[in-house]
């Protein structure tokens, strides 16, 4: 009897959930948006050939001579008055010269070699040279083929420093390079 | 007074010679006394206003050159007024002496056709003498130069070498970068001669003022090059290594200058005959050799090297085949820079004492030195005019390096240039 009852509720009880159910107002779900069927989009690209990553060299390369001078790869030396030899501090620069060059085998350097105001125009142009001079021979003692290096004066007559005192006339005194092939 | 009267006598004799087409040579000695000229105001027949500028201004040049003669002296214009007026057609010579006029310059000027004729003519006034007449025809802009023709004739009766048509080459920046110009003794008339964004360097002449030669830095050398500038041509001298300092030889058939063309870095002298092209070393030295000058008879030329030391060039004279080597500065330690004087006896050279650079001339015959400038600035590359009297060089005694005249005893400083820096002025070789 009990069985019965349980079974009779359970009929009442789906019964009424189906009447319930029945009783809701149903809702309509909103007709889905005409959607156009849209052309799947192919990307169309040559392929592209992947260069290696440049070395230090062939980016060297790459760079105008007026652009590797502005960069001042080669460091200029300084000298003292009325003498081409090359000082202690002049070592360090010139080794980073030579060291420079090896690196960039195919360039060729002009040396230009300078003097202050304090030496006549005659004389101060054989001065400029020998101090371009010893420069090269510095940079051949490491190592740097001959034909890479070639010299010029410029006497006096182009001043880094227009000053009249022994600071300006100590950075006139000088050797400085440009890189003039590579 | 005794010394005027052999010079008058010298002078007649002279001119004399002149006239009998010789070459006669003759040289007044320092201290002599300069000779008086009369040089009234010239005539102008027939009168036009264009006519009488074109007098004043070439009197007014002649007047500047008498008086850089150091040969001649202008008389005081007062004197003119103690006599009679000069009348062309008759002159009263006995005026003249009695004023201590001892040439008298006159001059007619008359224009022809647009053009200005000049006749100038002169006399010398002891003997009542006509000596030189000329005529000169000339447009507006050619005044100055018939004045300074005038000019060198008197400088030819006195046996000596014109200087007032010759030209004085220097480097200068007034266009941008150093370039090669060239200007009248007196700074007039500058024009350019070289034309490029390239350094054009230590001009010198041939002895015809037709030519220069220059270093020019071109690529990546320092080469010397020959430039004739009325035709327009150009030759290489030399391109290997770096050259410098030319100086043609008083015949105009050598250039010696200074080259590293056979060591790498190191100055030697060579001379190049310039008709067979052939380049012969004269000096074999580690040392720097620079700087030659020719003596005026081209048998030696005078050099700077620093063989005894660097920093301490010295002034050297060899023979022209580069033997006979010796010592010619002394009494100091940084000579450069020497410049023979076309007259023979005398060398200017630059020394540097502390910081002051002074131009000094070298007696040769009597081993003395004067001292040419006295300014402590920097006065550098002293050149010769062609009668030896008077020397160029560049100072900045302004302040800019420009280039100057001076007499050879000091006297008589004149500036010629004043646009951008002018240097290294070359007036012979």
């Amino acid at each position: 009897m009990k069985r019965f009852l349980i079974y009779a509720l359970a009929v009442v009880l789906v019964f009424s959930l189906a009447v319930s159910c029945k009783k809701k107002p149903k809702e309509v779900p909103p007709p889905p948006p005409q959607q156009q069927e849209q052309p799947v989009v192919e990307k169309v690209e040559a392929p592209v050939v992947r260069e290696p990553r440049l070395t230090e060299e062939e980016m060297f390369l790459q760079k105008s001579l007026d652009q590797i001078n502005s960069e001042k790869p080669l460091g200029s030396v300084y000298f003292d008055y009325d003498r081409s030899l090359i000082r202690d501090d002049a070592r360090p620069v010139l080794d980073a010269n030579a060291a420079w060059m090896k690196k960039f085998r195919t360039v060729k350097v002009l040396v230009e070699g300078h003097c202050d105001e304090r030496g006549t125009e005659e004389y101060n142009l054989a001065l400029g040279e020998k101090r371009a001079k010893a420069a090269q021979d510095y940079l051949l003692s490491l190592g740097v083929a001959s034909d890479r290096i070639k010299i010029i004066s410029y006497g006096k007559s182009q001043p880094v420093n227009p000053g009249h005192d022994e600071a300006a006339w100590q950075m006139n005194r000088r050797a400085q390079f440009l890189v003039i092939e590579k | 007074m005794k010394h005027l009267r052999t010079i008058v006598i010298l002078f007649v004799v002279l001119a004399a010679g002149l006239f009998a087409q010789q070459e006669v040579v003759l040289k007044i000695s320092e201290g002599m006394p300069m000779i008086p000229l009369a040089l009234p105001e010239f005539a102008v027949r027939p009168a036009s206003a264009g006519a009488q500028a074109a007098a004043r201004e070439i009197r007014d040049v002649l007047m500047d050159d008498v008086g850089y003669t150091r040969i001649f002296q202008l008389l005081p214009k007062e004197y003119y007024g103690y006599i009679r007026p000069l009348d062309p057609d008759r002159i009263f010579f006995k005026d003249w002496d009695s004023i201590q006029a001892r040439l008298l310059v006159t001059g007619e000027v008359r224009e022809e056709n647009g053009r200005v004729v000049f006749d100038g003519k002169i006399y010398d006034v002891k003997s009542e003498r006509f000596i030189v007449g000329k005529r000169y025809q000339a447009e507006r802009n050619g005044l100055r130069l018939v004045a300074h023709k005038m000019a060198d004739e008197l400088l030819k009766l006195h046996g000596e070498k014109p200087i007032f048509t010759t030209k004085i080459c220097f480097v200068s920046n007034r266009d941008g970068n150093d370039e090669i110009y060239m200007m009248d003794y007196d700074g007039a008339n500058p024009t350019r001669i070289t034309f490029n964004k390239i350094k054009d360097y230590m001009p010198a002449w041939s002895p015809d003022q037709r030519t220069i030669a220059f270093t020019s830095y071109r690529g990546t050398g320092a080469g010397l090059y020959l430039r004739n500038i009325y035709e327009g041509t150009e030759t290489a001298v030399a391109t290997k290594g770096t050259s410098y300092s030319a100086a043609f030889s008083p015949d105009g058939k050598k250039l010696a200058f200074s080259s590293s063309m056979a060591e790498e870095g190191n100055h030697d002298i060579f001379v190049m005959d310039l008709e067979t092209k052939k380049t012969k070393r004269l000096t074999y030295n580690a040392a720097v050799e620079t700087a030659p000058s020719w003596s005026p008879t081209g048998r030696e030329i005078a050099f700077t090297t620093d063989r005894l030391g660097q920093g301490n060039p010295q002034i050297y004279i060899m023979d022209a085949e580069g033997s006979n080597v010796r010592k010619a500065s002394f009494g100091g330690n940084y000579h450069d820079a020497p410049a023979w004087a076309p007259t023979g006896e005398r060398i200017a050279f630059v020394s540097r004492v502390d910081n002051a650079f002074d131009i000094y001339v070298l007696n040769l015959r009597t081993n003395q030195i004067s001292k040419i400038t006295e300014n402590n600035v920097r006065n550098e590359s002293p050149s010769w005019s062609p009668d030896g009297r008077h020397l160029v060089f560049a100072s900045n005694l302004s302040g800019s390096i420009q280039v100057y005249s001076v007499d050879y005893d000091g006297a008589n400083l004149r500036k010629l240039t004043d646009r951008g820096e002018n240097k290294l002025p070359n007036w012979t070789n």
